[in-house]
Order: structure tokens, then C-alpha cells, then sequence
């Protein structure tokens, strides 16, 4: 059953499996503007090194994320994918954001992991899967460490 | 269970088990308040000390206990405990296979701190000199103003020969981790690193061939004992010292350690969880300076008691050798030397490695090379020179001088009158800085166990201004026990990690030694 849905949340960390994840969702959007990408930061810190004495701010980190994630809609050749860029707990801030754009579907890697690895390791996609509000796809990692 | 209270179950099972010993506990002694005089009128002072003497008291069993288990000493006959050989052993090594890069590279090292290299399109958030700056904001202060005096009262003049000496091993300890935390660092997509040694103990030691669990097993501890640091040597000891600089310029008074613990926990609470990030960039700014007036005053007074000088040193070095056996005798007199000179410049310890990694390069050694100046600075020059003026005035054989902080504020007072004043405020500042430093390694360690989630780090905020107030609370001794316990034994994992992965250090060294030496880099100034 071909799976349909016209408003794709695609969360991105960056990682090789976020752009397979990408690639997934242009397969089932009929337009590239149907999709939404996300990137979400952690908090700063204020007393991070980076802000007490250098000149790390959140407008400059949220202009950095900015233009990867343009650079990165552009080599998909999905540059009318809208992008977004929060600050949070990735999980929930991606649910949010699902919320608010009213989206059908979130497709989101995992690592899959169990036991030791799975008390340490990535915990976003599980987080996602329990907030969500429509229907999620969930892609085993091919990158997994 | 979620993981997050699954892991924080284990955490505080980790702690239970080093430190708290049920047998112990049953036969709790007295507390210090049961001697309290009857016939006191104030019954109310009597509670409140009564109050603070029975959680110190308590605080103190435990202290004793993880003590045992951390402290222990492998051969009966050199009383010795086993992380401070590990330390010494660990800087030794390093020093001599990095071939006395602490000598041969210190010019390079200057050079680079002066931006000679500095490439603003480099990833990272912050310069070399900057990166220098915070990492030096949490190892000089208290350490270096009370913990020498604490290192003479303790381990006698000689104490401070082993500090010096410790201090320029030292610094290619810290060169080799503040390396390993270039090279394993995470630059996030918004700009900001991720970096210290539970990731290169996590993903080093498994590039070297070791199985997940072990090398997961070195992070964690590393990460375990460096959340106890950042309550202990990172905040406790600060606020007993600041603290106890507040009781000696105005008097002691009922309730002050109370209330002082509660409003310094309130001003780093402004910063760490109300996010008022200009107190702290200021605070950062005005550290340099008030480093500066201390030095200077050190100078004046050691230029005015210069005749004095070749005696303190000739009497220094007599009793590094042929030691008092009120010392301890020649283990005692080492034992303390490298205690005090570790917690003062943290070399070794790893806790700077998280403040490095922040840097902006793209050579790992370089990096390397700059960290290496912390120690010498810390170590070589203030703490030596703290050594000095308590010498020549004569403070530390002089019992109305008191102990800590008090014996270094009394020392300089004899020859500079004015001089109390700037020394309390220095402390505070001090103090000040070095919990906002630690309380972001304390996080990092923090988050590495528990995760990024707003619940665990807000946990994590509300337990550092916890300990503020324990620590103003607490006496010095227990105080003291507890920082030396948490801050060296970060060592274990961090050294023993370190030598493992000392040779992928010495690999990339090699690589840029030689092209330092042909001229191959960029000069930006």
C-alpha cells in the first residue's frame, strides 16, 4: 500500500541518515513544498565558555543551522521545503512543531538500539513516537556507530 | 522506570556505595554540638550551630568513608594513597614521551596564545587566548590563595618544592588531554562543541580496540567524579573560603553562614538558571585584573622583604629534603605538595580538557600546546609566589594566622595594610568565577549521564546552589577532604585513559612539530 501525505515533518540532525530520511519523504510527497525540515538546538548554556567570553548567541547559531539546512534542501533539490529551527528537547519540539504545521506524517530515523546502548544512546525518535500527533514513519539508521 | 530516574537510581547507588558506610553510621560520634556549654544565655545561636554542627558532622562521616576507598594505600610501608602515584606517575610519563614538550614547546605555546595563529574561520566558539582565560577562571583562585597556605600548614615550606615541580610536569599532562579533547570533539551544526574527556575516553579507547561497555564504563566514571568536583573543589570549597573571607572582615556573627551561602547561591543562580549572562561576562573580564593586582601586591611584598628571600628559599628547599616530622616526614610533606598542586591547577584531572575543546582551530596539538601554559601560570608562577609572602612574613609559624584563606589575608596585611580589603574581594571573585566554570563542566559531565532533557539539567542546577550552601556551612577540614577526593580522583580514569591513547597524541605532535619547524603555517597577526 503506497503510503500518501501532504505535509511531511522531516526532522534533520545532520547526520547521513538524515538524508536518506529526506529522500524518503520526497518519495512520497507530490511537491518538494510539502515538506517540512526541522532542526532543533539544545539550550545554550550561559555559562559556557562560548558565551561568557566569545560571541555565541542563539541569532547566531540559528543563522548557522539556517544556511545547512538551505545547503542541504538544495542538494536534495527540494530548496521549497520549508525549513524551521527551535530550541529545546528535540522529541517534543518536533511533535510541536507537527502540531503546528498540522502535518499527516513525521518521518524520523532510529538507531534501534537496546540494552546499555539504548539507556545512553538516542532516545529522540521513541520521545517523537509518544508525542506525535499524526502518524510516524520510523527509518532504521544504516549509519548506526 | 524512565531512564532518566533508572540512571540517576545507579548514580546515587554509585555514591551510596564509595561513600557512605552503614556500620559507620551507627556509631556516629557525638556531634561537636553536644560539647556546646550549657550555661549559654542565646538558645537560639545554640540551635543554629547545633543545626549546622550536625550536618557537618554528618557530612564529615561520609567524607571519611569515601576517603577510605579513594584514598587507599597500596604499600603498607610508603604511605602513599594510589591516585596520587597514579598522578605522579601519569604527568612523569607524559613529559618524557612527549619528549619535554613542557620546555621545548613553550615559546611556540606563548606564540600561539598571542593569536599569532588564530584563524577566525576556524570551527570552534572561542579564541586560543580566550579558551586559556576560562579555563585559568576556574583553576586560579582559591586554590592558589588558600590552598598554598593550606599546602604550608600542612605539608610545611617543603610542600611547595613538590607543587613547583608537580606543577611543570603537570603541564604536558594537560597538554596530552586538552589535545585528546580537540580531537574527539563534537561540532554541533549550530557552531558550539561538545567536547572532554568522557568523549575521548568513550570513543578513543574503542578506536584502540576496547568493547563499548569498558570504554562507556570511563566516561561514566570520569563523568561521575566530575560532577562530585563541581560540588566539591568547584563549589564548596569556594564558598567556605568566601565565606570564611566574609567572617574575617566583618566578625562573626549567628546565622552569617547561613545567610551568605544562601545569597552566593543566589547570585550564581542568576547566571546558571536565570540566564543572566552579563554578570557573568563580566565577571569573566574583571578576573584578568583582579589576577594582576594580586600578583603585583605578591611583588611589592616580596621586593620589600627581598632580604628575606634567599632565607625563605634556602629553608623551602631544607625542608623539602630533611622534612619535620610534624610533616609527616618525606612521603607526608610529598603527599601534600601534589595534593594541593593538583587541586590547584588540575593537571591531570581533566576538568579544563571541557573548556579547551571550545577553541577555535583546526589543529588538536595547538590547542594542546596553549593548555599547557594553564599549569605554569596556576602553578610555577602565582602559587609560588603565594608560597613566598606567606614565608617571608612569617604567617605560616604563626598561630594567631589562622588557616586557609585567613593565613594568606594575614600575610599580606603585615606589609600592606590596604590590602584585606582587595583580598576579600578578590575571593569573592574568585570564588564567583570558578563556580560559574564548574558548574559547566559539573553539566557537561551531568548531561553526558543523564541527557540533554530540561529536567535533568534543571536537577542538576538546583543540586550545584544546594551545595553552595553546604559548603558555606561546613567546616574547612571536611570541606577540603571531600574537593581533594572528587577533583583527584577524576584522575583515575583520565590518566589511565591518557596513557592509553597517548600515542595517537604523539602521532599528530610529530606531524605538526614538523611542520611548525619548516614553516608551514599560516601567520595571522
Amino acid at each position: 500500500m503506497a503510503l500518501h501525505a501532504s505535509t511531511v515533518v522531516v526532522p534533520i540532525d545532520f547526520s547521513s541518515a538524515s538524508a536518506s530520511a529526506i529522500n524518503t519523504a520526497l518519495e512520497i510527497v507530490e511537491n518538494p513544498s510539502q515538506l517540512y525540515l526541522i532542526h532543533v538546538m539544545l539550550p545554550l548554556e550561559t555559562m559556557s565558555p562560548g558565551v561568557l567570553l566569545g560571541d555565541v548567541t542563539d541569532v547566531s547559531r540559528t543563522e548557522k543551522v539556517t544556511t545547512a539546512l538551505k545547503n542541504l534542501a538544495e542538494i536534495h533539490k527540494a530548496e521549497d521545503a520549508h525549513l524551521a529551527v527551535t530550541i529545546g528537547t528535540p522529541g517534543l519540539e518536533i511533535a510541536d512543531y507537527a502540531k503546528r504545521e498540522k502535518a499527516d506524517l513525521i518521518i524520523i530515523p532510529s538507531h534501534g538500539y537496546h540494552g546499555l546502548k539504548r539507556l545512553f544512546l538516542g532516545s529522540v525518535a521513541e520521545r517523537v513516537l509518544r508525542h506525535a500527533p499524526c502518524r510516524v514513519l520510523v527509518l532504521r539508521r544504516a549509519d548506526q556507530e | 522506570m524512565s531512564p532518566l530516574f533508572f540512571k540517576l537510581f545507579l548514580f546515587f547507588t554509585f555514591l551510596f556505595l564509595t561513600g557512605h558506610n552503614i556500620v559507620a553510621l551507627a556509631q556516629v560520634p557525638e556531634p561537636a554540638s553536644a560539647n556546646v556549654e550549657t550555661d549559654k544565655k542565646d538558645l537560639n545561636k545554640e540551635a543554629a550551630e547545633s543545626f549546622t554542627a550536625s550536618i557537618d558532622s554528618q557530612f564529615g562521616i561520609i567524607v571519611e568513608n569515601m576517603a577510605n576507598v579513594l584514598f587507599w594505600e597500596p604499600v603498607k610501608a610508603v604511605p602513599i594513597p594510589l591516585i596520587v602515584i597514579i598522578l605522579l606517575c601519569g604527568s612523569v610519563f607524559f613529559t618524557i614521551y612527549h619528549k619535554w614538550l613542557n620546555i621545548r614547546g613553550f615559546k611556540h605555546a606563548i606564540d600561539i596564545t598571542r593569536g599569532r595563529y588564530d584563524n577566525p574561520n576556524d570551527p570552534g566558539e572561542i579564541s586560543h587566548f580566550q579558551a586559556l582565560t576560562s579555563a585559568l577562571s576556574a583553576t586560579v583562585g582559591l586554590g592558589n590563595i588558600a590552598g598554598v597556605a593550606v599546602a604550608i600548614q600542612t605539608g610545611g615550606p617543603g610542600a611547595v618544592v613538590w607543587m613547583v615541580l608537580i606543577g611543570l610536569f603537570g603541564m604536558t599532562a594537560k597538554f596530552n588531554e586538552c589535545t585528546l579533547a580537540m580531537v574527539y570533539r563534537k561540532v554541533r551544526p549550530d557552531g558550539t562543541v561538545d567536547g572532554g574527556p568522557m568523549h575521548y575516553l568513550e570513543i578513543g579507547l574503542q578506536e584502540r580496540g576496547f568493547p563499548f561497555a569498558i570504554a562507556k564504563c570511563f566516561g561514566l566514571v570520569f563523568a561521575i567524579f566530575c560532577i562530585g568536583g563541581s560540588f566539591g573543589g568547584g563549589n564548596m570549597f569556594q564558598a567556605n573560603q568566601a565565606t570564611s573571607a566574609v567572617r574575617g572582615m566583618i566578625g562573626d556573627r549567628p546565622g552569617l553562614d547561613w545567610f551568605f551561602g544562601c545569597l552566593l547561591a543566589f547570585l550564581v543562580g542568576l547566571v546558571i538558571i536565570g540566564g543572566i549572562k552579563r554578570i557573568g561576562q563580566v565577571t569573566e573580564k574583571i578576573i584578568p585584573l583582579m589576577c594582576g593586582i594580586y600578583v603585583l601586591a605578591g611583588i611589592i611584598i616580596l621586593i620589600l622583604h627581598a632580604n628575606q628571600i634567599p632565607e625563605a628559599a634556602v629553608l623551602i628547599v631544607r625542608s623539602c629534603v630533611s622534612p619535620e616530622a610534624a610533616y609527616g616526614g618525606f612521603i607526608g610533606v610529598l603527599v601534600q605538595g601534589i595534593r594541593r598542586a593538583v587541586f590547584s591547577n588540575e593537571a591531570g584531572v581533566g576538568s579544563a580538557a571541557i573548556a579547551h575543546a571550545a577553541a577555535k582551530t583546526d589543529e588538536p596539538v595547538r590547542e594542546g600546546m596553549v593548555a599547557m601554559l594553564g599549569p605554569f601560570i596556576d602553578t610555577v608562577v602565582i602559587c609560588t609566589m603565594t608560597a613566598l609572602v606567606v614565608i617571608v612574613s612569617g604567617a605560616y609559624n604563626t598561630p594567631e594566622a589562622g588557616q586557609g584563606v585567613e593565613m594568606t589575608r594575614w600575610a599580606f596585611s603585615e606589609t600592606l595594610s590596604w590590602f584585606p580589603t582587595v583580598l576579600n574581594i578578590s575571593v569573592f571573585l574568585f570564588a564567583y568565577s570558578t563556580m560559574i566554570s564548574w558548574s559547566y563542566y559539573g553539566e557537561k559531565a551531568w548531561q553526558y549521564i543523564f541527557g540533554t532533557t530540561k529536567k535533568a539539567i534543571i536537577m542538576y542546577r538546583i543540586l550545584f546552589l544546594g551545595f553552595i550552601v553546604l559548603g558555606a556551612v561546613a567546616s574547612l577540614e571536611n570541606v577540603i577532604t571531600f574537593s581533594d577526593l572528587m577533583i583527584l580522583s577524576m584522575a583515575f580514569p583520565n590518566i589511565i585513559g591518557g596513557v592509553i591513547l597517548a600515542p595517537r597524541v604523539k602521532v599528530l605532535l610529530q606531524d605538526y612539530w614538523r611542520r611548525y619547524k619548516a614553516n608551514e603555517f599560516t601567520v595571522y597577526e
